[in-house]
């Protein structure tokens, strides 16, 4: 469903992401997982086109990614739900729902967009109860929660998650996690951004290791859990450090 | 079924997943070991220079020369605080050779050893019999994970004299029987000598490894058994029995490419060889973690199989030949290089240029490397009980060196 080859990320002269390559087939669930500047940010918004200086190659079914808008790269089926939610705190939890259908609403599919709200509402009874409620108002965890919501409503074949676990109390994590799994059962495609290593391969299929930019590990998650390179770069810790006296 | 998720790939995931795995392995090697990464800044490459499968030719070919120059651990691509198991063998030169492993290498290995099995039609209704020859005690450690990952019955590698090996294949009704094959002979010959009936036996199959064994060889231990052959390609420096395995129909020997990227070149010029024709294969690892290995020679010739199948695999397939590409002769599944075995002939015997002649014969089911060696002038002895000292210490040293039996017999000069 996604290919990429080669994806070289640039900002000026910095190079962040250097030449990696990864894929997601249709119903997977894969966790690109690696400590902060590890460029895992870069490889998402080159993606949905919110970065437009990267080399390579990005295939969403088939279809080169090069100098698409983010707009036509949502309606190409890529939703993505950012770092931090970037919910709009002013508007209601509904209001921002219906955002998310932007792209739906503007090709006339209104019945299509009440029946997607429906659902929704009903996968989160949290934000039914509080779909009038200011979407700032809301906790971490519900914001969260609202943010997938959201990026749902754009009926994405592949939905992207950045640090869904970011900032929010353990139970909270479990509950998005939940989440994440039944849309993975319902058949939704997700490419799942995480630094919590352990908690985002326990729910993959699969999962790759980035590590300053550079892909250093793949493989299914069973082989990446008893892997110690995933345990450094969860904990951002360099190699160099485990050598002990070994000449490099 | 274990893991069988690359037969549902397209031919092109299958690339991607290869390319995505070759660029992981480079970029580990390049940071991780220093003899890799000074070979690939000698070339003035780095690893983000190799962008497509075809790129890999622009890297330096290993060899087990290297191996044996960063003994024991300067190819290791982790820490030793990471490795969980360390493999060695017997080596061709001085020192031994030696493989590691972490964790995720070993779970790895298992499920290319179960899927090995599998292909040869092992389920877990099955009982495994492991006998193999101390030179491929590895083998059988990777065979038992193998099996048990499959979730069939192990008997593990025991060190048993044949009777007692033949009670255990009938009395534990053994269905599968892993071993290599001077030992499936010695077995049938021992079987039919003794007049044991093959269906006294619930035995289905034997997977043969080692060395390259013929169609009609095979066939002949099918026949007169009423089992099914099945060959395994492996190598003891990467660690793993399990690199190639027949498939069905015996069309060819399927090489897990998702895990060892294959390649085959000429011997001599070192170019790839157009597909189809015959040549050294070449390869390199794609998912070990402790020990990589980069357009490996390994000294073994095949040719790529280009016509498609009945059985419709996506793996690349081959065909192991005999002839070797190096100076090497496999004995009970160990390497020994017929150079190093001159060498140490030669210090043994204190002469400077002993002229023999060398090659593996079979004696009561154990392969022996046998030495014909010339009686020259810098031999010759006047009393014959010396000259047969000399050769039965000699015998010793060498068989001691090498790791295999060693019998030397003298002939007279060639006219």
């Amino acid at each position: 469903m996604l290919r990429i080859q080669n994806l070289k990320c640039s900002y000026g002269s910095i190079t962040a992401v250097h030449g990696v390559s990864l894929s997601v087939k249709e119903g997977e669930l894969i966790s690109i997982i690696g400590a902060n500047g590890a460029g895992k940010s870069s490889l998402l918004l080159a993606i949905s086109g919110l970065l437009k200086n990267w080399s390579g190659e990005i295939l969403f079914q088939e279809i080169p990614l090069k100098g698409m808008s983010p707009p036509a790269i949502v309606r190409s089926g890529i939703s993505m739900v950012p770092e931090g939610r970037q919910i709009f705190a002013p508007l209601s939890v509904m209001d921002n729902l219906k955002m998310g259908a932007y792209t739906i609403y503007r090709r006339g599919m209104k019945t299509e967009v009440e029946k997607d709200l429906e659902m929704i509402l009903d996968m989160f009874p949290i934000l039914h109860e509080r779909v009038e409620q200011l979407a700032g108002t809301l906790s971490g965890g519900e914001q969260q929660m609202l943010a997938i919501g959201r990026a749902l409503m754009a009926r994405p074949k592949l939905l992207i998650l950045d640090e869904p676990s970011m900032g929010l109390a353990p139970k909270i994590v479990d509950q998005i996690f939940n989440t994440i799994v039944t849309l993975r059962e319902q058949g939704v495609t997700i490419l799942l951004v995480e630094q919590n290593a352990r908690a985002a391969l326990k729910i993959a299929d699969r999962g790759y290791v980035l590590e300053t930019g550079k892909m250093v590990l793949q493989g299914s998650s069973d082989e990446l859990l008893v892997d110690d390179d995933v345990k450094r770069a969860y904990l951002g810790q360099d190699y160099g450090d485990f050598y002990d006296g070994r000449n490099q | 079924m274990v893991e069988m998720q690359m037969s549902e790939c397209s031919i092109e995931e299958r690339e991607q997943l290869k390319l995505e795995r070759l660029q992981s392995t480079l970029n580990r090697a390049y940071k991780n070991v220093p003899f890799h990464r000074n070979r690939f800044l000698e070339r003035e490459l780095s690893p983000q220079d190799i962008i497509s499968l075809k790129d890999i030719e622009k890297l330096p070919f290993m060899d087990r020369g290297h191996l044996a120059t960063h003994y024991p651990y300067g190819l290791f691509a982790v820490p030793l605080r990471d490795i969980v198991r360390i493999h060695t063998a017997p080596g061709t030169g001085d020192s031994p050779s030696i493989s590691g492993y972490t964790k995720a290498d070993l779970l790895i290995w298992k499920k290319l050893v179960a899927r090995s099995l599998e292909a040869a039609g092992v389920t877990e209704m099955d009982i495994i019999q492991i006998h193999l020859p101390p030179g491929l005690a590895n083998w059988g450690r990777d065979y038992k994970d193998g099996g048990e990952t499959v979730g069939a019955s192990v008997i593990p590698n025991s060190p048993l004299s044949l009777s007692k090996t033949l009670m255990v294949l009938r009395d534990y009704k053994t269905s599968t029987l892993v071993t290599t094959l001077a030992f499936a002979q010695q077995l049938m010959e021992h079987m039919f000598e003794k007049e044991h009936n093959p269906n006294e036996l619930n035995l289905k199959r034997i997977i043969l490894v080692g060395e390259p064994v013929a169609r009609d060889v095979a066939k002949d231990i099918e026949d007169r058994l009423h089992v099914d052959v099945w060959l395994n390609y492996g190598l003891s420096e990467i660690p793993g029995p399990a690199i190639a395995h027949e498939s069905e129909n015996h069309c060819g020997l399927r090489i897990n490419d998702d895990h060892i990227l294959p390649e085959i070149i000429d011997p001599n010029t070192g170019r790839p060889v157009l597909p189809g024709e015959k040549g050294e294969l070449v390869l390199t690892t794609l998912s070990a973690r402790a020990f990589p290995l980069i357009r490996f020679r390994t000294g073994d010739m095949a040719h790529f199989l280009t016509e498609t199948c009945s059985c419709c695999s996506h793996f690349t397939k081959m065909v192991w030949h005999r002839k070797r590409a190096d100076n090497y002769i496999i004995i009970s599944g160990i390497k020994v290089s017929l150079d190093q075995v001159k060498i140490d002939l030669k210090k043994a015997l204190n002469i400077p240029s002993p002229d023999c002649e060398m090659e593996k014969i079979c004696q009561g089911g154990i392969e022996i490397l046998k030495i014909s060696l010339v009686v020259d002038n810098q031999l010759f002895s006047d009393e014959i009980k010396d000259l047969e000292r000399l050769m039965y210490r000699t015998e010793e040293i060498l068989s001691e060196r090498v790791g295999v039996p060693i019998k030397i017999r003298l002939m007279q000069k060639r006219p």
